[in-house]
């Protein structure tokens, strides 16, 4: 694990990352584009399915939120690897590193359970207090997962 | 629908803790994590990092591995410090403000003093003359 973490740091695209006074920069401001995105998508998915904006209709308001969640999530996925690669061993052994990167598979785990709950429903505006605990469990993971990502900068 | 409520719970505290840690041990970003008297560090460096988010250095100081912190790669290749200007196994001394929690081996360096050189990466932070 050590050596494949140690071989994408020696990457030539990885190193010149590390150098660039302007590339890197770009990438971080990319990075809070994406997680800005992504949050704010989620978050109002989130609130339709718990009660708000009532006169929006859901199927409608959920299907075009949950492209933009996807697309802002894969642009996180590829700016936030960008930025782990420069230092990766440093970042694979930081506690609050390990911990975003889990509440993002808890938050993927809770979507599947989510998604699960629909087809059951046999469409596409589930109701009820299992879609509702959902949505809240899927606020509560994506704002944690936002508040570690930050901390990394700083523990 | 008992489990997800016990899963918001968990998570929350979990998210409560991070933050707790957080504030508890502040560093990289700005100055709050560390004394405001000047801290002197002198070692052996194991592991020199010349890039972002910002520049490294590991220090061995009698026994004790220590993380000399800098400014981010602009500044700290502006003051002259460069991967060619020091080496694993270099004598150096670390000038700056150690952290703030005492079992920490941690410090940010404002000034560099290696190969009979001195490199300000904080000029404007540096102990007056």
């Amino acid at each position: 694990m050590d050596g494949l973490l140690a071989g994408i740091e020696q990457l030539a695209l990885v190193k010149g990352l590390k150098a660039s006074f302007v590339a890197y920069p770009i990438v971080n401001a990319l990075h809070i584009m994406s997680i800005g995105a992504l949050l704010t998508s989620v978050m109002l998915m989130d609130l339709r399915v718990i009660g708000a904006f009532r006169s929006l209709p859901q199927a409608a308001f959920v299907a075009l939120l949950r492209r933009v969640a996807f697309c802002a999530f894969a642009g996180a996925l590829v700016t936030g690897a960008l930025l782990f690669s420069v230092r990766a061993r440093e970042y694979a052994a930081m506690p609050v590193f390990l911990a975003k990167m889990g509440l993002i598979v808890l938050a993927g785990v809770n979507f599947l359970a989510f998604m699960r709950l629909c087809r059951a429903g046999g469409g596409e505006e589930p109701a009820g207090g299992g879609a509702v605990a959902l949505a809240g469990l899927s606020l509560v993971l994506w704002m944690s997962v936002l508040f570690a990502g930050r901390f990394i900068g700083f523990l | 629908m008992q489990s997800p409520f016990n899963g918001i719970r968990s998570v929350t505290l979990a998210a409560a803790a991070i933050l707790a840690a957080g504030t508890a041990a502040y560093a990289h970003h700005g100055w709050s994590w560390t004394e405001d008297g000047f801290f002197e560090l002198k070692g052996r460096i194991t592991a020199i990092y010349i890039g972002n988010p910002h520049a490294t250095l590991d220090v061995d100081a009698e026994g004790e591995a220590w993380r000399v912190e800098m400014a981010p790669p602009s500044r700290t290749i502006a003051a002259g410090f460069t991967e060619e200007v020091a080496k694993v196994g270099d004598e150096v001394t670390a000038i700056g403000n150690r952290s703030l929690d005492e079992k920490e081996k941690r410090m940010k360096a404002v000034r560099i003093i290696v190969g009979g050189k001195t490199y300000d990466v904080y000029p404007d932070r540096v102990p007056p003359a």
